[in-house]
């Protein structure tokens, strides 16, 4: 394992989260043991409400556990206040999501743009050409001035996906990110994330697809709230 | 410029006309805001300089007789103070068609060297020649005549006379006198004379040289004075020290713009908590957005300053706007005050710290109430934020009473449904019911105001049940006239009565009141009423009224009670001699000076008297203006033709068109505000219908999906409106009542210096109510028609 590798390192020790509801408890995580090592595109498969979604909203800062530690690159990720979460999630890991996500009122240039703006990431004047370099990286520089709503469903994931870029975090979490493309779309999307790990990128994906599993290099499977491999 | 910086541009731009109702919401406050204190500024220095300019006498002192040149001269030697003039003021009336109106004529005894109560002169002579005078300007109005025409005049003791008019005058220190209903001149002694006068100049102004402004020292000034005069052989009948460096409507003045101020705040407080319901739904609407750029690294503080510089632009926008019309505004409602005031607005410029109170009462009160949805809004989690439904689950599992509420047995399921919707939202709800009750609250309180504006102008007739009051120079036996004016066609009551200025004795030689040099203004009158008056319907309000003619007791109105109690004794000052008074009762008078009532058999008895009566006081059977207008001329021939020697005539309507021309302005706009509030009102309903509706598109999807009609969805979001409007009427209805108390206080001391007494306006809880359906039912029709236009797959798919 070498140091990339050990400092990208994904852990997660005893995790559990459980949710309070007017009808009850629900526990959605049962003491989850996870490692997932750097460089690695790896795929989180499952029922749903089996618990896949909030195994990524863990490892992604997004929700905190109610018990055991979730620690990514020596960063015990639970104890960052909501304040230092944020910055710390803007520039450790890169989120794409099932619809996209993109703000309606900015170009695409300008949705790639804005989590080095909020991070303060990159010198000012670097960063349209960052932006640009990444639209050029998934294949839509020609985009660049379109607002999302003009775009192809798999155009706008090629820019979410270069937003998730934006900050050159080493891990990439996405959530179902092709569950809303044909096919043919798909398919390129896993490429530009299979390219991703060929750079030092982790690249966690939840997904039902079956057809894309040549892609991944380890595939975790849960149901009900534990991981059955 | 930061990228998020375009994002906050693009939001306001994409959806221009909310964002225009934005500005507008701010803008209207700070509008209002600027006209009122911008005119308030000047107005307020401009009455000070204007009459501080007419250099008012600290202190007039009323003699017996013509005071000599020698005297005043000695009055200046006196230490303290800094000049003395001879004057003489006298109530005259003048024929203005075919009425008798009164004239205040003001005897100057050097028209080219002036030194108290000065008046510019804008044309004409400065120095009138006998049988010739000079007008305040605003007495032309009341005269219908111009400069060089005739006025026919006549005094107490003599025929009536043509005078011509030579010169005009602006005089300050009075107020208008379409207000008074009065005309005001100036003449000189021979003048008088010539009009069948033989009294002097019997008053003395003077002006103290230091404390200008201590009214404890100008009363010693004066005391000093008045001895001086006692020791030269003068009776002194009165000193009159009125406020100093006051003007007589200044405490008016203030008063009125001080309401206006407070509710042009609460217009722009309206605006902004409108504003706050607006970023509200901006924010629910981006809910997920703010979750996903917290998920690209935003922390909460830069979400927040993203709508808090949506607030600022928004803010530099309106007061961009209304600014400048402000000013505008300001100017020509300073030009309206000043007509009310008879004000010469020398300096118009509106201080700068009434630009910079403006801009920052149009930044930061929009930023103090949107502060508490943005913060909160900002500060929600990436998670709660993504998974948002816009439903707050858990409040209304924990509300039971809504659901018990909503199972009554008569309701419909929509009925059930759209009740418990209402709650769904505590905050937003107590925003919106704050807004639109804050709004009914002012509305319905202007036109409570105006109604019992109305009503109390109605008093005057009601306490009065005479139409003409007819001064005399002086007591006469009128039995035989009193028996001559029963017997005029249309006359229903006459009584002779007895008047005379008094002050309340104090330890001092000589009795000091607060008299303006307009008579009016400050004044102090004692009236001797027959025992079971039929012309006087008086409002005791404690104690009793008059029953015994013998007893030296007395009734003291509201303006003269001050902190005295029924059962103590009160020494009054009659001819400048004090007399001993028990009082027995308070009343409240519409439209009266300060008044005490005594006995007139008893005030005979006290005052020495021979000959009983110098007022009388006729009431007609057809109590209309119309009416009033030709008995009273009868009533006048007959009496000059009796030689009764009348002084002054004031028909009951004349006082009632003076005190409405006083207030009628202020009732106004106080209406024109409270549309205002309407407005501000209805468009936060809809604002806030269009945000729970929103929030809830996905849920109106499923319900069309398991089968609810276009109709149902409709009556259940008309419904929720409905019942919005309903819960803000009440709340609406109990504030009114305790603002209407308020503002009746202030606007009826003002006015009638007696409290308005708490009427509702049915017409105005009527228009309110149909508002607010009408408004509820527009606010809710367009979401509605919104949420039946979306496809049940879109809805569902809505995030």
């Amino acid at each position: 394992m070498n140091s990339t590798q050990t400092q990208n390192r994904i852990e997660l020790t005893k995790v559990s989260k459980s949710f309070t509801l007017p009808s009850g408890s629900f526990q959605a995580l049962k003491e989850v043991n996870l490692t997932i090592p750097s460089s690695q595109l790896v795929a989180i498969t499952g029922k749903s409400g089996s618990g896949k979604s909030t195994l990524l909203n863990m490892i992604a800062g997004i929700d905190k556990p109610t018990d055991g530690h979730v620690v990514i690159n020596g960063v015990q990720v639970e104890k960052l206040t909501e304040s230092a979460l944020a910055t710390w999630r803007g520039k450790n890991i890169g989120v794409v999501f099932q619809f996209f996500q993109l703000l309606p009122t900015l170009t695409i240039l300008e949705n790639v743009m804005l989590p080095m703006d909020f991070c303060n990431s990159y010198p000012k004047s670097a960063r349209r050409e960052r932006a640009l370099s990444l639209l050029e990286l998934v294949n839509i520089r020609e985009q660049a001035d379109k607002l999302p709503s003009t775009l192809s469903g798999g155009q706008q994931q090629r820019a979410a996906i270069a937003r998730a870029l934006a900050n050159d975090p080493p891990i990439l979490i996405a959530d179902e990110p092709t569950g809303n493309l044909d096919s043919q779309t798909a398919t390129s999307i896993f490429e530009v994330f299979a390219s991703l790990t060929k750079s030092g990128k982790t690249v966690i994906i939840v997904t039902h697809e079956k057809d894309f599993s040549a892609y991944f290099e380890n595939v975790i499977a849960i149901a009900d709230g534990a991981i059955l491999n | 410029m930061p990228t998020r910086f375009y994002k906050v541009f693009r939001d306001l731009t994409s959806d221009s006309s909310k964002s225009l109702m934005l500005v507008l919401s701010i803008a209207l406050g700070v509008f209002g805001i600027g006209t009122i204190l911008g005119s308030y500024s000047v107005v307020q220095r401009e009455v000070k300089d204007n009459y501080m300019n007419t250099v008012p006498a600290s202190a007039t002192i009323e003699v017996d007789s013509a005071i000599s040149k020698e005297v005043v001269d000695s009055i200046k030697s006196i230490s303290g103070i800094a000049e003395a003039e001879r004057h003489a003021s006298v109530v005259a009336r003048m024929k203005v068609g075919e009425k008798w109106y009164p004239l205040l004529l003001f005897v100057i005894d050097d028209f080219e060297n002036k030194k108290t109560n000065k008046y510019n002169l804008l044309s004409g002579v400065a120095n009138p020649t006998e049988g010739s005078m000079l007008v305040e300007r605003t007495a032309y109005g009341m005269m219908q005549a111009k400069e060089g025409d005739e006025l026919l005049i006549k005094t107490a003791n003599g025929n009536p006379k043509k005078v011509k008019l030579t010169g005009t005058v602006h005089d300050a220190g009075l107020a208008p006198a379409w207000q008074e209903q009065a005309g005001y001149g100036y003449i000189s002694l021979t003048t008088l004379q010539v009009l069948g006068e033989t009294q002097g100049f019997d008053q003395l102004r003077v002006l103290v040289s230091e404390q200008t402004e201590s009214e404890t020292h100008i009363q010693e000034c004066a005391q000093k004075a008045a001895s001086l005069l006692k020791s030269k052989g003068y009776e002194v009948r009165e000193i009159q020290v009125p406020p100093p460096g006051k003007h007589p409507h200044q405490g008016q003045m203030t008063t009125v713009m001080r309401i206006f101020i407070v509710f042009s705040f609460l217009i722009l407080i309206l605006g902004s908590i409108l504003v706050a319901t607006s970023i509200s739904t901006l924010i629910v609407k981006q809910i997920r957005q703010i979750g996903i750029m917290k998920t690209i690294g935003a922390t909460s503080q830069q979400i927040a300053g993203l709508y808090f510089l949506m607030i600022l632009l928004v803010s530099i926008v309106a007061l961009l706007m209304a600014i400048p019309l402000s000013r505008l505004a300001a100017s020509a409602f300073t030009n309206q005050l000043a007509v009310l005031l008879n004000l010469e607005i020398r300096n118009a410029s509106i201080p700068n710290w009434v630009l910079l109170l403006q801009t920052l009462a149009g930044i930061l009160i929009p930023f103090a109430i949107t502060s508490l949805p943005i913060i909160r809004g900002s500060r929600i989690s990436v998670k709660s934020a993504l998974d948002n439904t816009g439903v707050n689950l858990n409040l209304l599992h924990k509300s039971r009473w809504v659901i018990r509420i909503s199972q009554l047995s008569f309701l419909s399921e929509v009925a059930r449904l759209s009740i418990r919707n209402v709650f769904r939202q505590r905050a937003r709800l107590l925003m919106t019911l704050g807004l639109l009750a804050a709004g009914g609250a002012m509305f319905m309180t202007a036109m409570n105001v105006a109604e019992a504006w109305n009503e109390n102008l109605k008093l005057i007739y009601v306490q009065r049940l005479y139409d003409l009051e007819v001064r005399l120079n002086e007591p006469i036996d009128v039995d035989s006239i009193v028996a001559k004016l029963k017997r005029l066609k249309g006359v229903a009551r006459v009584e002779a009565w007895n008047y005379t200025s008094t002050s309340f004795s104090k330890d001092a030689e000589f009795e000091v009141t607060r008299t303006y040099p307009d008579k009016g203004h400050g004044s102090f009158s004692l009236q001797a009423v027959p025992i079971g008056t039929k012309v006087l319907n008086p409002s005791v309000v404690e104690g009793s009224w008059l029953q015994s003619p013998l007893a030296r007791e007395v009734v003291l109105n509201q303006s003269s009670r001050g902190y005295l109690k029924i059962g103590d004794s009160v020494k009054l000052a009659i001819d400048g001699k004090p007399t001993t008074w028990k009082v027995i009762g308070f009343t409240m008078d519409v439209g009266s000076p300060a008044l005490a009532y005594v006995s007139l058999d008893a005030f005979v008895e006290v005052a020495k008297l021979s000959k009983k009566s110098n007022l009388l006081r006729i009431g007609y059977l057809d109590r209309s203006k119309e009416s009033a207008y030709a008995k009273n001329k009868e009533v006048e021939s007959l009496l000059e033709k009796e030689n009764a020697g009348i002084n002054t005539t004031i028909p009951v309507w004349l006082l009632h068109n003076a005190i409405a021309a006083h207030m009628k302005v202020l009732v106004n706009s106080l209406l024109a505000m409270a549309l205002l509030m309407a407005l501000v009102g209805t468009l936060g309903l809809m604002s806030t219908m269009s945000m729970n509706i929103l929030e809830r598109t996905r849920e109106i999807g499923m319900m069309r999906a398991i089968g609810a009609t276009p109709t149902t969805i409709n009556k259940l979001i008309i419904f929720e409106g409905m019942l919005i409007g309903a819960l803000s009427l009440i709340i609406a209805f109990v504030f009114s009542l305790a603002l209407s108390s308020y503002m009746g206080i202030k606007i009826g001391h003002l006015a009638f210096r007696t409290p308005l007494s708490l009427t509702i306006s049915i017409a105005g809880v009527a228009i309110w109510i149909s508002i607010i359906l009408l408004g509820s039912f527009i606010a809710t029709w367009f979401p509605a028609k919104r949420a039946n236009r979306i496809t049940t797959r879109e809805a569902l798919a809505y995030e």
